[in-house]
Formats: structure tokens, C-alpha cells, sequence
């Protein structure tokens, strides 16, 4: 009886994921594995093509580039925020949470005023004479990175505030009580148990950032293609479902892989989760 | 945490913060521009582009689509996520472990992969009309905010005081409306705040799902931005943001805002 | 080496909440001295204005004759032993125990012996390359006591050490505390919530309320002769009951209680006593009279209650309502009348509130 119910009631749930994510996503996965040249031709023929190639590796790039960045200030930020006055800080907080509630297009959008031809970077610039001509700083890789590491800063502050708020205040009052000073007390206590809420924020932004489509495909365009923007045209343009399955199917490894190894890590690396 | 902060750090704390804000400011500057092409600091002050909006058919059917796919697909996330949740805590034991993880599939799969999943099996596949399939997408899409979140609040709940209603005669759904839910409303509204922004922001999924009289609000203004270099756009976003700050400020009246922090 | 605490009138606020006031102590060489009070009496905010986690408004703080008012946390060596133990979690046993020695700039052998050594002396040698996590509440309090013990410091303290343990384990690590406090010769200062705690481990207790302390005396002066009504109570005086002189013959002076009832107070049995006095007494202080013409407080005895040495009354006076306890041999109905007379051994004269 007890066990007929607590499944009746996780049923519409389980069954909606299944029918509508995890068939669909297999059966695109299996799609790949069809080719009559063989199991692994388009994976093959992926790897063989330089221009494919050149997608995977700039995606790779710009998440890791964008992952590094964001760890940097974001962990600055939130030690800001998590120390700062109670005032100060609610309109930090907002200031973080606004930005993450507003669409992904809006936010890239934002670039391409400031980026622009007649953007207000261009403007500045021309303005104190440091250039003649308006720089082209749209589609570039630059451009990208850039409105990536906007686009995830905030969610690596409010990862690392919860992170560093969640370190008891007793440990850092117990190493000053035995003779750390401020550093010593960050170096030893406070850094440590922030590495796991780091290698969070980190798997977060990295896979949000290799698996964009918005940003990429505005201010990247067809000269940065990255992996979504390269699914999308393959899947919508050329209708070249296999391709598009294939890269479907990169991502999901290479996000999977991600997700997994580093998530073991930070466990293994996680003292507080138990006690 | 209580240090003493170095004053390099605390100006580098303003600049972090003054490139997370600015360019938000900087869009509201441009919606006002009276040139006919993007610019700021903005040349003359106008309105024009935002009655443009108006003007465009375009812009009022989508963010209509926008606003019911986003109320019914979190309103079916709900159904069945909140079920889902309870029976996560409530039988902890009788379920296996993985079950959990099933409900945040739709956020650990790459969206775009499972827009175009949903795209070429769904849509294709089984030829559910353009409407139907975005509703599909977008609630499961929403499902691990609803599951996660009113989860957290449930996790704090004491199921005895529901065993304690039933001993005291009341009917086991009845005891649902009347004792459980009550007690985990603030995570059901933050559980809908989530997903309702979420939808509407969700650009990865609609982009393969929209068809032709079909599409969702962020689809069209990708679509208006590859087209149009004028500040229409500008005035959509503040327009959005508008809204944006109107349900900040509903959050921090109802749960606070460290709420959504978590 | 031991030296003193010297706590100068200190005044402190939380934000302009003033929670200290004024206040003073001085802990001697070696000694042991408790704070004792409810939560929110100030006994915490002076533990944590010695560490140094708070500033005083006013007032200043001295170790060994050495002013530590301004000094760092970090840099005033006094060993600290916390309520929820506040063990590195990412740290093993015995790096938890190293981590003051560290800091000293002790070189990595002569670190881990000393912590080695430390671990023995409060029995973990065996856990040393365990995790905090993996520790039974007992383990992590005794890390934690190795931790503050091993830097040598000359001033231990102590914030509610033993309120997460369950009453055996408790009643066992206090007596290993004092031990360990006494073969050291540590001077320490020691807050706790719990009298039966307080006044076990103590050389000397102070009785805190509202920021003041109230009384600052041996556990054996606090439990039999407290300053004011506010000890008595506190340790336990059931009835305080109010008098007044109406006449002083010879030694003798006769106090009028509320409800009229006069007794006789000689002097070379009660000490002299004020004009106006509260006599404070325990329920043995009162002994239960059936016989009318006994000098006691009339009353109406309520219910009688079973407590192993003696019966206890609640009994109904013109006094008001006072808690008396009776003899077994003679136990006394519900609703007869008697008179309570006060034990002089057993009764303390305090000053009026």
C-alpha cells in the first residue's frame, strides 16, 4: 500500500522526464551510432574535419577562459559581500540577483551596444584619441568572453557567498585564537573550505558557458561559431540531423565527464558534508 | 565572516559590481536615443522606440505566447513536481536514490540538446502542434526548480504533524491542502517565481521548437536584433527589466531576497 | 609560568545595546573561576571581550600584568576551548592539534611530537590521522581541549564546553578538565550555564545577571551564604521572606514578617540584623511544627510531597506562600494547620532588594 502510493506520486514526474528528455535525448544519441560506414563514422568524421575541430577547441577555450575569469572575480565579490554591513550587502546581493533574473538575450544584447561600431566603447575610445578609426570588436572571440564571464559572474558570487557564508564563524574566531592572523586564518582555514563551493561554481559556469546558444550566436555569429551555435546550424540550416546529433553528442560527454569527475572531487574534498 | 577588508579589494569590488550593473544601465540609455541605429551615451531623448514595440504585431503575439507558456508550463511543473517532492521526503526509505536525479535531468542535459531531442523526436517525430511541444519543453525545462526547490522546503517540514492531522481525523488529502501545503507556500512561490523566469527567459529550447505564427518573445528579439540595428530592442529589454524589477520587488515583499540567493 | 587576569571595569555594547557594565574581576595565578548565568547575562560577551573577538567601550583587560585591550585576537595566546568544539573539518586530528603550534612557526618534527604528545595525555593517540567528522562528541571535545592545551597558553577558556554532551559523558570530562587544569597549573576562566558544573569545577565562581556580577565568591560561600536575594535564588533559597524591626530588647530584636506575625532574632543566632531585612532560607531552613505554641510562621499546610530525606509542604502563610520540608516520622495531612520555624544554622539575612 505505502509502496504503491509513494510511486503514484512520483509517476507523472518520472514518467514526463522519461518520455519527453531521456528517450529523446538517447534516441538522438543513438541516431550517431547508424551510419552504414560505421558505428563511429560521424565521430570520425567530426574529428577528421579541421573546421569541427576548431568549434570544439574555441568552445573549450572560451568556457575554460570564461570558468577562469568568473572564479577570479567572482570569489572576490562574494568575499566582498559576504563581509560586507548588512545595508551594503542586501544591495550587493541585489545587484548580483538582478543581473541573473534578466534573459540571457538582454544581457548579450547589453555588448552590443557597448562593443559596437558606434558602440560606446568605440565612442570613448575615438573620443581620447587612442584610435582613429572605430575597432570591429563584434564577432570576436574577445567579444564572447567578455559577455560569458557577465553573463556567469553572478552565479559564481551567489554560489561563493552561500559557500563562504556556510563557514562557521567559530573556526575563523578558533584559528585566531591559536595565533592566525588574518592571512594565515584565510590561507589555512577559510580557503580550503571554500575549494569544493569553488569547483561548484566552477562545473557551473564551465558547462553553462560550453553549452551556450544565445551569446555565442549574438555576438559571436558565423566567425565564432561555438558548439551550440554549430548544433543549431547544422540541425536548422543544413538539416543535417546526424551532424547535429553528433555534436548533441559531444556535449553531452563532455558536460557528463565534467559534471561527474569534478562533482567526485569537490565530495571527496567536502569535510563539512558530514559532521 | 567579520574582517577587515584591504580598500584594494574594496575597489575591486566596485568595479566587479559596476560591470555587473552598468551595462543594464546602458540599455536604458540607448531606448532613449533618438538615432535611428544603436548608440550611447544616447544624442536626443525620445520614446519613439518604445511605442515602436507596439507597433509591431510581432512583439505583442510573442510576449503573449511568452506569458502563457510560462504560467501553464509552471503550472504543470508544479502538478507534478510538488507530488514528486513529497513523495522524495516523505518515503525516503522506499524510493531508490536515483529517482532525485531523474527530476534534474533537464538541467544537467545541454538545453540545446534537448531542444533539439525535443525538436526532432517530439515535434517531428510525433507532429504535436508548435504550441504543444513549447509547452512540453518549457514545463520540463522548469521541473527541477520546482521539484529542487519546494523539496528544500519540505526537507524542514515534520511529517509527524501531518500524521498528527490524520489522528485527529482528517482525510489524508484533505491533510495535504490544509496542513502541508500551507507550510511549504513560501517554497511553492519561490518554486514559481524560479521557473516563471526561467521560461521566459529560455532561448535553447524555444529556438528549435518555435514554427511558423509561433514564437516566444526572446526568439523574436534574437530574431529583430539579426534583422534591425535600432533601438527597439533597447526599449523591449528595459521594458523586461521593468518587469524584472516588479517581481524582485514581489520576492523580497513576500520571501526576501536572500530567498533566491540559495 | 602562571599569571593573573585582570578585568578593569569594563563597559561593552552590541551596537547600542549595552550589554557589560562597569564590570570587574581578577583571576588568580592558577585558579580556576567560572562564570555563571542564564544565557544573556554577559558571560559570553566577557569570554569573548578576553579572546579578543570584541572590543570594550571602556574599561581594560590585563593578562600577567601585560594590557591586552588593543591586542589582535591572534596575538594574545590565550587557548580557547568552544562550545560546538569548532574543529577544522578539513583538517585531520592531529593537524587540528598542530594547527597553534604552526602558527608559532614550530618546525614540522618537533610540531607533531608535541601534538603527539598532547593527543596521549588526553587519551587519542590512536586518532590522530582521523577526521573531526569521524569523531564521537566526547572524541571531539578532548581534540578540542588538545588544541587549546598544546600552545602552552597562560590563559585558558572555556565557552560552555560540555552542553553538546549527554549527562554521564559530561560529569566524566569535567572532572578530566580540572585535572588536566590543575597538574598545568593553567590559569582559566571557565562560562557555563549549569550551577552543579560551575560550582564542581570552580576555585571560585562569579554569579552574573544583567551584565553585573552579583556575587564572586568559593562555591561553598555562594551555596550557604549568598550576597543578595538574586544568589539566593539563584542557588536555590525557596523562601525569601521580607521583615521588619518593630523592637530591638538587649540582643534580642523582634521582626514583624508581612501578615503580622513577629519572631524573635538573637543576635548570637541570626548575627546581627538591619532594620529592614529579607530572611532567605531553603525548605530545610523552615522546619514543619504541628505544636501551636512553637515561635514559627502559622500556616496551612497544601500538598505534601515524597522526597526520599524528608516530606516537603507547600504550605499557605500570612506571609505569603513559603516551601517547607517536614520529618518522615511524623507526616502531616494536607489542610492542617502548623508552625514553620527557621533554622538560624540554616537561614541567611540579606540586605532588601
Amino acid at each position: 500500500m505505502k509502496n504503491w502510493t509513494c510511486w503514484a506520486l512520483a509517476a507523472p514526474a518520472t514518467i514526463a522526464v522519461v518520455v519527453f528528455l531521456v528517450i529523446p535525448v538517447a534516441s538522438t544519441i543513438l541516431t550517431t551510432f547508424g551510419d552504414p560506414k560505421g558505428v563511429f563514422a560521424p565521430y570520425i568524421a567530426f574529428y577528421n574535419s579541421g573546421f569541427r575541430r576548431t568549434v570544439l577547441y574555441r568552445t573549450l577555450e572560451i568556457a575554460l577562459i570564461t570558468t577562469a575569469i568568473s572564479l577570479v572575480l567572482g570569489f572576490l565579490a562574494a568575499w566582498i559581500v559576504a563581509n560586507a554591513p548588512g545595508r551594503i550587502k542586501s544591495i550587493l546581493i541585489i545587484a548580483a540577483v538582478f543581473p541573473l533574473l534578466t534573459g540571457v538575450v538582454i544581457r548579450s544584447f547589453a555588448w552590443m551596444i557597448i562593443l559596437g561600431k558606434n558602440g560606446i566603447l568605440n565612442s570613448f575610445l575615438l573620443w581620447t584619441g587612442a584610435i582613429t578609426e572605430p575597432l570591429s570588436m563584434l564577432y570576436t572571440e574577445g567579444a564572447v568572453i567578455v559577455a560569458m564571464v557577465y553573463l556567469f559572474t553572478p552565479l559564481m558570487i551567489l554560489t561563493l557567498v552561500g559557500v563562504l557564508e556556510g563557514i562557521p564563524q567559530d573556526l575563523v574566531q578558533a584559528s585566531m585564537s591559536l595565533g592566525a592572523g588574518p592571512a594565515a586564518t584565510f590561507r589555512q582555514v577559510i580557503f580550503p573550505l571554500a575549494v569544493p563551493g569553488l569547483i561548484v561554481g566552477g562545473v557551473l559556469v564551465f558547462t553553462g558557458s560550453f553549452t551556450s546558444y544565445a551569446t555565442p550566436q549574438i555576438l559571436g555569429g558565423e566567425q565564432q561559431m561555438m558548439m551550440g551555435t554549430f548544433l543549431y546550424q547544422r540541425a536548422m540550416v543544413t538539416f543535417d540531423w546526424v551532424g547535429a546529433s553528433t555534436i548533441a553528442a559531444v556535449m553531452i560527454v563532455v558536460t557528463f565527464a565534467v559534471v561527474l569527475v569534478m562533482s567526485r572531487i569537490a565530495q571527496r574534498l567536502n569535510p563539512m558534508a558530514v559532521s | 565572516m567579520s574582517g577587515r577588508i584591504h580598500p584594494a579589494l574594496v575597489v575591486f569590488g566596485a568595479i566587479v559590481f559596476i560591470f555587473l550593473v552598468a551595462p543594464l544601465f546602458i540599455i536604458v540609455g540607448a531606448s532613449v536615443s533618438d538615432t535611428p541605429y544603436l548608440a550611447f551615451p544616447p544624442r536626443g531623448l525620445t520614446l519613439q522606440w518604445f511605442w515602436n514595440i507596439f507597433a509591431i504585431e510581432a512583439f505583442r503575439s510573442t510576449a503573449i505566447t511568452s506569458l502563457q507558456l510560462a504560467v501553464l508550463g509552471t503550472s504543470l511543473s508544479l502538478i507534478i513536481g510538488i507530488p514528486a517532492a513529497y513523495a522524495l521526503n516523505r518515503y525516503r526509505v522506499e524510493l531508490p536514490k536515483w529517482l532525485s536525479t531523474v527530476y534534474v535531468l533537464p538541467i544537467l542535459v545541454p538545453e540545446i540538446v534537448f531542444g533539439f531531442s525535443l525538436m526532432k523526436s517530439v515535434s517531428v517525430g510525433l507532429g504535436t502542434p508548435i504550441f504543444l511541444s513549447l509547452l512540453i519543453g518549457h514545463a520540463l525545462l522548469v521541473l527541477p526548480y520546482s521539484v529542487r526547490v519546494v523539496s528544500a522546503s519540505l526537507a524542514s517540514f515534520d511529517f509527524s504533524v501531518e500524521e498528527a492531522a490524520i489522528s485527529l481525523g482528517c482525510p489524508p488529502l484533505k491533510t495535504f491542502f490544509t496542513v502541508l501545503l500551507p507550510n511549504i507556500r513560501s517554497g511553492v512561490i519561490a518554486a514559481f517565481i524560479l521557473a516563471f523566469i526561467t521560461s521566459v527567459n529560455d532561448v535553447s529550447i524555444s529556438v528549435f521548437l518555435t514554427g511558423p505564427g509561433i514564437s516566444t518573445l526572446p526568439i523574436q528579439i534574437l530574431a529583430y536584433m539579426q534583422q534591425f540595428f535600432d533601438p527597439t530592442i533597447a526599449s523591449v529589454s528595459v521594458l523586461l527589466m521593468i518587469v524584472t524589477v516588479a517581481v524582485m520587488g514581489v520576492v523580497e515583499a513576500t520571501l526576501g531576497l536572500t530567498f533566491l540567493a540559495k | 609560568m602562571t599569571v593573573s587576569l585582570e578585568i578593569n571595569s569594563i563597559t561593552a555594547h552590541y551596537g547600542t545595546t549595552k550589554v557589560l557594565e562597569n564590570l570587574s574581576l581578577l583571576v588568580k595565578a592558577g585558579e580556576l573561576v567560572s562564570l555563571l548565568g542564564a544565557s544573556g547575562c554577559g558571560k559570553t560577551t566577557t569570554l569573548r571581550l578576553v579572546a579578543g573577538f570584541l572590543t570594550p567601550t571602556s574599561g581594560t583587560i590585563a593578562l600577567g600584568g601585560k594590557d591586552l585591550t588593543r591586542l589582535p585576537a591572534y596575538r594574545r595566546d590565550i587557548g580557547l576551548v568552544f562550545q560546538n568544539y569548532a574543529l577544522f573539518p578539513h583538517l585531520s586530528v592531529r593537524d587540528n592539534v598542530a594547527f597553534g603550534l604552526k602558527q608559532r612557526g614550530i618546525a614540522g618534527v618537533e610540531r607533531s611530537m608535541k601534538a603527539d604528545d598532547m593527543l596521549a595525555r588526553v587519551g587519542l593517540s590512536a586518532l590522530g590521522a582521523r577526521f573531526p567528522s569521524e569523531l564521537s562528541g566526547g572524541q571531539k571535545q578532548r581534540v578540542a581541549l588538545a588544541r587549546a592545551l598544546v600552545i602552552e597558553p597562560p590563559l585558558l577558556m572555556f565557552d560552555e564546553p560540555l552542553s553538546n554532551l549527554d549527562a554521564k559523558l559530561r560529569v566524566d570530562m569535567r572532572v578530566e578538565i580540572r585535572q588536566l587544569q590543575r597538574a598545568n597549573g593553567t590559569t582559566s576562566v571557565y562560562v557555563t550555564h549549569d550551577q552543579e558544573e560551575a560550582f564542581s569545577i570552580s576555585d571560585r565562581v562569579a554569579i552574573m545577571h544583567q551584565g553585573r556580577i552579583m556575587q564572586f565568591d568559593t562555591p561553598e560561600e555562594l551555596y550557604q551564604r549568598p550576597a543578595n536575594a538574586f544568589v539566593a535564588r539563584f542557588v536555590g533559597f525557596e523562601n525569601l521572606i521580607p521583615m521588619k524591626v518593630v523592637a530591638r530588647k538587649g540582643e534580642v530584636a523582634t521582626a514583624q514578617a508581612p501578615g503580622g506575625v513577629t519572631l524573635d532574632f538573637p543576635q548570637r543566632r541570626f548575627g546581627a540584623v538591619p532594620d529592614d531585612f529579607v530572611l532567605a532560607t531553603r525548605a530545610d531552613g523552615l522546619a514543619v511544627s504541628a505544636d501551636p505554641a512553637s515561635a514559627g510562621i502559622p500556616c496551612r499546610l497544601g500538598l505534601r510531597t515524597y522526597l526520599g530525606r524528608a516530606y516537603q509542604y507547600q504550605c499557605e502563610t500570612e506571609a505569603g506562600h513559603l516551601i517547607a520540608n517536614g520529618s518522615l516520622a511524623e507526616p502531616l495531612a494536607s489542610g492542617s494547620a502548623a508552625r514553620l520555624v527557621p533554622v538560624p544554622e540554616q537561614c541567611c539575612v540579606l540586605k532588601p532588594e
